[in-house]
This record gives C-alpha cells, structure tokens and sequence, in this order.
C-alpha cells in the first residue's frame, strides 16, 4: 500500500463486484496538470511541490517554447514553416536562455509562490469561517471580580476554570485564565481578532488590572466552501488511501490530512468543503487550490 | 481417573485423583488411603501423563510481560475465537496491539480505553483482510459507547500510521444477510415468507450497487441501507404473499434489529424505483405507487442502466430539460438563464421538475437542501478593519456595570 504508481493492490483483489463502487471513475484524474512522461502521483509526494507551482513551471516551458520558435521565425532562415522550427527546437540541445522542455520531476526545486493565479484555478475562493487567537494579558487576574464587575462574563469555577466573556462587535467569545492568558474565538478575519482581543483587554483594564497585550498569535483559522458537484468519496477513498479517512459509520463526511501545506480537509458528499489547521490565510487558499483539481476528477461518474 | 502405582495399604491398583477442597490428592478407592496431596503439576508430570506442554508455560514468555498486557493479549484472542476470525488475524491484532501499548499516547490510559483497545486492533485487522465487521458489532461485543470506541480508533490509526481500506458493501452484505433467519422453516415464520439465500443475496446485492450509484450510499452508515434493499428483494422475489408484511415485521422475523435511519433509506430506495418506472415502457400505463412497484422489481433492476440515463439527467443536459420543460408557449426560454441558474442549484431544478421530467441525479442533501442561516459575505466595512482602530471608552463601559447594580448583584447572589 507504498506504492504509489500503480493501482493499490488491494483494489484488484477487492471481492466486492466493480458495480458496488463506480466502474467508470478515472482512477487518476485527467485534469491533474502533470507534465507529459510523469507519472500521475498524489499532490504531496511531488516533492514538495504544489499543484500552483507546477503550473507556472509549465506556463514557463510553454512560453520559453514560443519564444524560441519566434525568435528563429524573425531569423528569417527561408522556406521553412513553424512547426519545423517547433520541431527543432525539441530535437537541439536546450537554447540559451531557455529553460530545459522536460525537466525531471526529482529535482528539488525550491517552493515559489506565484505572484498571479495559475491559468487552471477554479476561481472559488475559501470563506474564513473562524479564527483562533491567544495572547498573554501579563498579569494575574482574579476571576471572581471580573464576574462580579463586569456584564458579558459567565464564570463557573466547578465547571470551567476561567471566564467566558462575550462583545458584539467583533461577535466574538473570549476565555480568560487566571494566569493572564487568554483566547478569542469566533472572529471572520485575522483584523477583526486582533481588534477584538484589543477590546477585551481594555475591557480587563478598566477592571483594574494591569493588562497588556503580549504574543498576539493566530493558532487557527477556519474555511469553508462549495465546489458545486457531488463527490464520490468512496472513490477519493481508493485512489487517495494515505491521506483519506472515509468512515461512513462513523462521520458522513471524508477526513483529508494534505502533507503541504499541513491543513485537514473534510469532504462532503454535497460538495462542500472546510479547510481547517491553517495559521495563515494563504495555506487555505493554496490547499484548496490543491485539492480542486482532485475532486474535479470525481465528478462525472455516471 | 485411574492413576499408576498401587495403594501401600491394602494393595489395589484403584487409585483415583480426587481433590479434597482446593488441593489435590491421590486416594486408593478401595480403601480411602490418602497416598499424597498437593501434588505440584510440573511440566515433567504433564509430560508423563502425555499431555502436551505450551511452548509458552514451559519457556515462561508470558511472565516477561506485564499482567495488563496478558490480559489484553486474551480480550483479543477471546474476541477473535468469538467472531470466528481465521488465527492469522488473531496474531496480526494481537501484534498491532503490543505496538499500541507501547505507545506513549496509549501507555496510560484508562483501563476502558485500553479494553477498546483491543477492540479497535481486531477491527483494523478485519478491515485490512477485507473481512466486513461493523463497528456496531464490536461496539455491542464489548458494550462499548460509540463515541469512545470512534476517538480510540481514530487516535489508533493516526499513532500507528496505520492504512485502513474502505468497509466493502458487498461482503457486507452477505455478511448481513447470513444472519438473518428466514432461510429455513422455523415455526414462527409463515411458509410462504420463507425465502432462497442465494436469490435473495443476489437480489440485495443489485439493489444496492443501484443504491450506491444514485448516490444513497455515500456519507451514510452501511448497515440501515443493507437492511432496507434486504426487505425490497425479499417482498419483490413473491410479492403477492409478502406486500402487507411491514418492515418492522419482517426484522422481527428474520432476528435483525430495525436501525432508524431504516425507514428513510428504504423510502429514498422506493422513490429511486419509481422514477425508473416511469420510463419502462410497460409500466408507464400503470399508476406506480410505493406498494406496487415492488412487484416490478426484478424488471427494473434488469435494465436498470438504460433506465438510470434516462431517468436522472447529468447536470450538463440540464439546460436542454429545462428549455423543453413545460415551456408553456414561450418560444425562447432563455438559455442564459438556464445556464446561469445551472450553477447554482440543482435543488431548485429538482424542486420544479420532480412532477414531471427527469431530475438531475444528486445526492439526496443537495436534492432537498435543509433552510439553512446563510452568514453573509464579510462586507465592505468588515474588510476595512485594520485590527488596530483606536476603542472608544463608552463601548467598553456598555460592558461593565455600575456601583449600584454590583451592590446589588453582590447582595443577590451573596457573592462570597
């Protein structure tokens, strides 16, 4: 079950009949932008390459093709047609200043970020649903004055040992520790946490602590979103093993832990997707963008 | 028993084995003549007596591990011989559960959880053989809350990095269906609801391979969807008998429990059914309802391809649906907005030709959306917040409460 580039074994030996799960999946998706000559391989075992990079490296190769075809064309060499330039070009040794037609997917290349989308994006952009923040208010605060003292505090020492405390703008929740430390939650966006924390630590102020605002650190952020088709997870279970958990009986939805960047994914059924695990916004977006791809593969099945 | 040797009181070869309480004593049985007592059994003795000696007791392996150990080495091995499960199963859990527990995640946890342990070791075993057992089962075998049985085997599968293939349908089926008890005359089952097993699976089986590819099985739990295509292909395979037996009936019949979500998989099923009918050729003269397309069953499942393409329409062909829907004499219903409406929901095409034409083929979810609160997409003045306004005093003072009402509050609750 190592193996990556063919068929997991245990499908050909599987009793069930080929009309239990779908016959007519693509196993490996055409729509994956792999380079002729590869072998189709889960996103992360590309070396640490993602999908976007790919792309813009093909993007590269094609537009360095074009380049050197132009170039000869304008050389003016008489009665010989484009694609026989094309066709030089392939045959000859690499051209200076051009990159190599075919480079080999083992080399290490370092990670870049694309500055623009790639030409195959799916044009959905991840919603933030959720953003978990901590940061160190630098005192030691007594919880039963701030419940006493302030209005949006719920405290309950034999069921929690901090207080919860709520503003309506940001809308957000907020568990304050007696150590000084403290979390905030349910914020849409990394700017509406910071200010949010902000306001409960002034709030901590005016109670007459000495509160400061130290290691404000995002720990999590939450998206979700909609690819708009059904989506086999039987078959994303197969042909995807090592990074799936697909467990009808106990979760309807498909648990996929993605390598690069480091985000869980659960799948649905209908179509919709949540990304969680990511510190930064952009892991959520190139994560989707990974997986895009994927499950565009599984849509028409029938 | 009779043992060797002869009694030194009155001669006779009749010596028994007979314990007196706890300790054992070899007694003449002619005489009563005690000849010794607490004989130790040693592995020489077992091996006189021509009984043979474990490997384990001989070389004492077990004594190297630690009793917790021991013990749930033997909750494995007792659950393996009670499924049944061929030996190299039990050496393969057994071994997955030596790595467990020596894992610091599992090392100490409470003795509940590592008796689920165990559990979750045979089931990954099972699984990886392909072997169809539900976690119900083990769930009931070791009264296990399902909750806990799923965070231990969660945690299982990610500390030991262990690959789980998917539960597959189709042994599951048959598995399911070995034990129901309506293969053989009994005498609380009616003669006419007996039924073949090898009909009956094969029947089962395409209903459900019907079932996963329009979408019914996906992200549901396995067992209620097993159970309802079982009822449809028992009343189909003699319907005239068996149309007025109800579902509950038929489990307390065949010795299965009737799981919930039963119900609704079987009327998702029958829908399914129905709208095939409607393009069978000889069945578009009759009224189709619930109870009488049972009886049609076998037809439908036989053309069941060409019946499903024209059916459910794919979501490309939507367009064209709905330009010849009930057009009503508009001569250009607009491509545009069909295409426009295309992407956003196929409930709402669902909704508006489940009458008549063919609906798209879709998960039951997106067939019928629950209402549900749409959070709106952050606004322009969300996306201006930079994180670092300035805060004005008078909100935060909305938060905190005067002199008075903490007197008050102070003198309600008697805060201490």
């Amino acid at each position: 079950m190592d193996q990556n580039n063919s068929l997991p074994p245990y499908a050909q030996g599987l009793a069930s009949p080929q009309g239990a799960m779908t016959p007519g999946i693509p196993i490996f998706s055409p729509m994956m932008p792999y380079g002729t000559g590869l072998t189709p391989q889960p996103v992360q075992s590309t070396n640490s390459l993602s999908i976007l990079e790919e792309q813009q490296r093909q993007q590269q190769q094609q537009q360095a093709v074009q380049q050197s075809t132009s170039q000869q064309a304008t050389q003016g060499t008489s009665g010989q047609t484009p694609q026989l330039f094309h066709s030089q070009t392939l045959t000859t040794a690499p051209l200076p200043g051009t990159t190599p037609l075919y480079p080999s997917p083992m080399t290490p290349m370092t990670p870049i970020t694309p500055a623009t989308p790639a030409s195959e994006s799916s044009g959905i952009v991840p919603q933030l649903q959720n953003i978990v923040s901590t940061v160190n208010l630098g005192c030691k605060l007594d919880l039963k004055t701030i419940a006493l003292r302030a209005r949006n505090a719920e405290y309950n020492p034999k069921r929690f040992a901090a207080v919860i405390m709520r503003i309506r703008e940001p809308r957000t929740t907020a568990l304050i520790f007696s150590s000084g430390k403290m979390v905030c939650t349910g914020a849409k966006s990394e700017e509406q946490s910071r200010l949010a924390a902000r306001k409960y630590a002034r709030v901590v102020q005016k109670l007459g602590f000495p509160a400061k605002f130290l290691d404000f650190k995002i720990q999590n952020m939450v998206g979700s979103c909609d690819v708009k088709f059904p989506i086999r997870l039987e078959g994303l279970v197969l042909t995807h093993q090592q990074f799936s958990s697909y467990e009808p009986e106990l979760f309807p939805g498909l648990i996929y832990r993605m390598i690069k960047p480091r985000i869980v994914l659960l799948i649905f059924v209908s179509g919709k997707v949540v990304l969680t695990g990511a510190k930064v916004r952009a892991e959520i977006y190139e994560a989707f963008e990974n997986i895009y791809p994927i499950l565009k593969g599984f849509r028409k099945t029938t | 028993m009779a043992a060797r040797g002869s009694c030194p009181g009155c001669g006779s070869a009749a010596l028994v084995e007979d314990a007196h309480y706890a300790q054992q004593q070899l007694v003449c049985a002619a005489c009563g003549c005690v000849l010794a007592e607490g004989l130790l059994t040693t592995t020489y003795a077992d091996e006189e007596h021509l009984r043979e000696v474990a490997y384990s007791q001989s070389t004492g392996q077990k004594e190297q591990l630690s009793r917790c150990l021991q013990r749930g080495i033997r909750r494995v091995q007792d659950l393996c011989k009670v499924l049944q499960l061929p030996t190299v199963f039990e050496e393969t859990a057994v071994s997955y559960f030596q790595r467990a527990l020596q894992h610091t995640a599992f090392h100490l946890v409470s003795l509940e959880k590592k008796e689920l342990l165990g559990g979750c070791c045979v089931f990954v075993t099972c699984r990886q053989h392909n072997w169809p057992l539900t976690m119900g089962t083990i769930c009931s075998l070791l009264y296990a809350k399902q909750e806990l049985f799923a965070s231990v085997y969660l945690s299982l599968q990610k500390e030991l990095g262990l690959s789980v293939p998917a539960l597959s349908l189709a042994d599951l089926v048959k598995t399911h269906l070995n034990s129901f008890r309506l293969f053989q005359h009994a005498a609380d089952v009616p003669a006419p609801f007996v039924e073949d097993k090898e009909k009956m699976v094969t029947r089962t089986m395409q209903i459900v391979e019907l079932a996963s590819e329009t979408w019914l099985v996906t992200g549901r739990h396995p067992v209620p969807i097993v159970t309802a295509a079982a009822f449809l292909s028992w009343q189909s395979l003699q319907p005239a008998a068996r149309l007025t037996c109800t579902f509950a009936r038929f489990c307390k019949l065949a010795g299965v429990d009737l799981p919930p979500p039963a119900h609704l998989r079987l009327k998702e099923l029958l829908e399914i059914l129905l709208r095939m009918a409607s393009q069978l050729a000889w069945l578009r003269v009759f009224n189709m309802d619930k109870k009488t397309v049972v009886k049609h069953i076998g037809d439908l499942l036989q053309h069941r391809i060409f019946l499903l393409k024209n059916a459910f329409c794919l979501e490309d062909e939507e367009e064209q649906q709905r330009a010849a829907a009930p057009g009503e004499g508009s001569a250009g219903p607009p491509p545009v907005a069909g295409a426009a409406a295309q992407e956003e929901g196929c409930p709402s095409e669902g909704k508006r030709q489940r009458e008549g034409g063919p609906r798209p083929l879709l998960p039951p979810c997106l067939i019928n959306p629950r209402k549900r609160l749409r959070t709106a997409a952050p606004s322009a003045s969300d996306s201006a917040i930079t994180g670092d306004e300035p805060i004005s005093d008078s909100e935060i003072k909305q938060y905190l409460r005067g002199p008075e009402e903490i007197r008050a509050f102070r003198k309600a609750k008697a805060w201490p």
